[in-house]
C-alpha cells in the first residue's frame, strides 16, 4: 500500500475515464468523463457520429470557448461534481454560490452546455 | 369542481414524506377558539423553530434538536419537555451555550411569529459549517410576537425574555417581518389598515406608518435586499413600498378576493401571493406582470364567484429558498408544492385545517400550521439545480428586470433571465 505510485487511466478509446476539452486558443483541460458528461452538449459530442469527437482519442473541442475565462472554467468544473455528487442522494444538498461577476457568462456558457 | 387542471391524472401526483409533527397538548377547553396556529417561523440561521401554539403561548424549539428527536423516536411527538429529551449537559456549566427549548406565555393570542437577526441573512446562509454555532453576546436573535390587542412583545430567543413592548397598533397585528439586511427594521402589518416601521436597534422607535391600505392588511413580506416591501390585504390589495424612502411603488391588480399571503423569491425577481380567490400568482415585482399562475380550483371560478366564499381559499405561500419551488396551502385539506415553471403541483400532501406554511431556512423541510394548535413537517422536492438557475439567480439578485432587458444576450436567454419560460 506504500509508496504505490498513483497512475491514472488515460484519454483514449471508449473505456477512457478522462476526456480532454480544448478550447480556442489551446488551452487545455483534462475532467473526468463522468462528470462532463453532466454537459448535455458535452455528452452529445462525445457520442455523436463524426463531426465532433475525434474517436482515437476523447477530446472535445470548444471553438467559440476563449480560455480568458479561467474563473469559469473553474466554476463549470465544480458544478460536474457538485452536481455528480448530489444527484440521486439523500444527503442535504448545500448551496452552490456563484459570483455576480461571472454570473452572465457563465449562464451563457452554461446554456451552451446545456447544463 | 377539481382541485387539479383536467389533464392531470391527480393518482400520479407524487405524496410528499412526512418528516414529523408537534403536536399541540391537550388543552382544557377543546372546543373554543384561541387553539389557532395562525403562525410558524423558522430562525434565520436555521438554530430555531417557533410557532404560536394556541392559548396565547409560543414555543420556542432548537430545530436541530427537534430534527434529531422525530428521526429518533419516530414522527409522533408530543410537546411537553419532559418527552422532548435534551442532549446530555455538561456538569461544568457548558450548558448555558445549548440552545434552550422555550415556552412564552405572551398574555393574548397570538397572530404573528418573526425572527430578527442581527446577522444579515445572506452572510448567516453562506456560512454553512456554523449554522449550529451560537455566537453569545455578540449576535442577537429576536422573536417578535404581534397579539390580538394590537401590541407587539419582543423577546430574546436566547434566554426567552421579554426586551420590548411596541404599543401603537389598535387592531391585531396580523403579520411581522423583518428586514433581512440584519439591520433589525421591523415591519408590522395590522387590521387597523396600517402598517408601522420599527427600529429595533434603537429601542424600538417607530419610524413611519405606511398608510394606503383601505382594508385589513393581511401579509407583509421584504424582497431579499430590504429595498422593497409588499403588503397584502382585504379588497384584492397588493402594494409595493419603496423602503428607502417609504413610498409607495404601485399597485398590482389581479386578484379578484381578499389576498392574504406574499413572499419574495431569494433573488427578489418574483413576488409570489397568495388570495382567497383560489389562486396563488407569481408576478415580475419590478413591472407588476403576471408570470404564472397556480390555480387551486378547476375549472377556475369567475370572477363574481371567486369574490365570493368558494370553500377553496388559499392561505398561506411560501418560496423555498432554492428560487424553484412554491408551496401552497388551501382549504381543500391538501398542501401543494409546484415548480415555478409548471403549473400544476409537483407534490401533495394531505393536511386539514391548515393556515399556515414556512420552509425551513435551508429549504429542506415545509412546516404548516393547522387550527389545532399543531404543526406538521415534510421533506420538500430537491433537486440539483441546473447551473443556468444557479446562474440566473446570482444575476437576478443584483439587476432588476428592466435593466436585464438591455442586456446584449440572444432573445432566449433574455426571456429566460425574466423568468419568462
Amino acid at each position: 500500500m506504500d509508496g504505490e505510485k498513483k497512475t491514472y487511466g488515460g484519454c483514449e478509446g471508449p473505456d477512457a475515464l478522462y476526456v480532454k476539452l480544448i478550447l480556442s486558443d489551446g488551452h487545455e483541460f483534462i475532467v473526468k468523463k463522468e462528470r462532463a458528461l453532466t454537459s448535455g452538449t458535452i455528452k452529445a459530442m462525445l457520442s455523436g457520429p463524426g463531426q465532433f469527437a475525434e474517436k482515437e482519442a476523447d477530446e472535445v473541442h470548444f471553438r467559440e470557448i476563449p480560455s480568458h475565462v479561467p474563473s469559469k472554467v473553474y466554476a463549470l468544473c465544480m458544478y460536474f461534481m457538485y452536481k455528480v455528487r448530489y444527484t440521486n442522494s439523500s444527503t442535504e444538498i448545500p448551496e452552490f454560490p456563484v459570483a455576480p461577476e461571472i454570473a452572465l457568462e457563465l449562464l451563457m456558457a452554461a446554456n451552451f452546455l446545456d447544463c | 369542481m377539481a382541485s387539479f387542471p383536467p389533464r392531470v391524472n391527480e393518482k400520479e401526483i407524487v405524496r410528499s414524506r412526512t418528516i414529523g409533527e408537534l403536536l399541540a397538548p391537550a388543552a382544557p377547553f377543546d372546543k373554543k377558539c384561541g387553539r389557532e396556529n395562525w403562525t410558524v417561523a423558522f430562525a434565520p440561521d436555521g438554530s430555531y423553530f417557533a410557532w404560536s401554539q394556541g392559548h396565547r403561548t409560543v414555543k420556542l424549539v432548537p430545530w436541530s434538536q427537534c430534527l434529531q428527536n422525530f428521526l429518533l423516536h419516530g414522527t409522533k411527538n408530543v410537546t411537553n419537555s419532559s418527552s422532548l429529551r435534551l442532549p446530555r449537559q455538561n456538569s461544568d456549566g457548558g450548558q448555558k451555550n445549548k440552545p434552550r427549548e422555550h415556552i412564552i406565555d405572551c398574555g393574548d393570542i397570538v397572530w404573528s411569529l418573526a425572527f430578527g437577526s442581527s446577522v444579515p441573512e445572506k452572510q448567516s446562509r453562506c456560512v454553512n459549517i456554523e449554522w449550529h454555532r451560537f455566537r453569545f453576546g455578540q449576535d442577537q436573535l429576536l422573536l417578535a410576537t404581534g397579539l390580538n390587542n394590537g401590541r407587539i412583545k419582543i423577546w430574546d430567543v436566547y434566554t426567552g425574555k421579554l426586551l420590548l413592548n411596541l404599543v401603537d397598533h389598535t387592531e391585531v397585528v396580523r403579520d411581522l417581518t423583518f428586514a433581512p439586511d440584519g439591520s433589525l427594521i421591523l415591519v408590522s402589518a395590522s387590521r387597523d389598515k396600517t402598517l408601522r416601521v420599527w427600529d429595533l436597534k434603537d429601542d424600538g422607535n417607530m419610524m413611519k406608518v405606511l398608510r394606503g391600505h383601505q382594508n385589513w392588511v393581511y401579509s407583509c413580506a421584504f424582497s431579499p435586499d430590504s429595498s422593497i416591501l409588499c403588503s397584502v390585504g382585504a379588497s384584492k390589495a397588493v402594494f409595493l413600498w419603496n423602503m428607502d424612502k417609504y413610498t409607495m411603488i404601485r399597485k398590482l391588480e389581479g386578484h379578484h378576493h381578499d389576498v392574504v399571503a406574499c413572499d419574495f423569491s431569494p433573488d427578489g425577481a418574483l413576488l409570489a401571493t397568495a388570495s382567497y380567490d383560489t389562486r396563488v400568482y407569481i408576478w415580475d415585482p419590478h413591472n407588476g406582470d403576471i408570470l404564472m399562475e397556480f390555480g387551486h380550483l378547476f375549472p377556475p371560478p369567475t370572477p363574481i364567484f371567486a369574490g365570493g366564499a368558494n370553500d377553496r381559499w388559499v392561505r398561506s405561500v411560501s418560496f423555498s429558498h432554492d428560487g424553484l419551488h412554491v408551496a401552497s396551502l388551501a382549504d381543500d385539506k391538501m398542501v401543494r408544492f409546484w415548480r415555478i415553471d409548471e403549473d400544476y403541483p409537483v407534490q401533495v400532501a394531505p393536511l386539514s385545517n391548515g393556515l399556515c406554511c414556512a420552509f425551513s431556512t435551508d429549504g429542506s423541510v415545509l412546516a404548516a400550521g393547522t387550527h389545532d394548535g399543531s404543526v406538521y413537517f415534510w421533506a420538500t422536492p430537491r433537486q440539483v439545480p441546473s447551473l443556468q438557475h444557479l446562474c440566473r439567480m446570482s444575476v437576478r439578485r443584483v439587476m432588476p428586470t428592466q435593466e436585464v432587458q438591455e442586456l446584449p444576450i440572444p432573445s432566449k436567454l433574455l426571456e429566460f433571465l425574466s423568468y419568462r419560460i
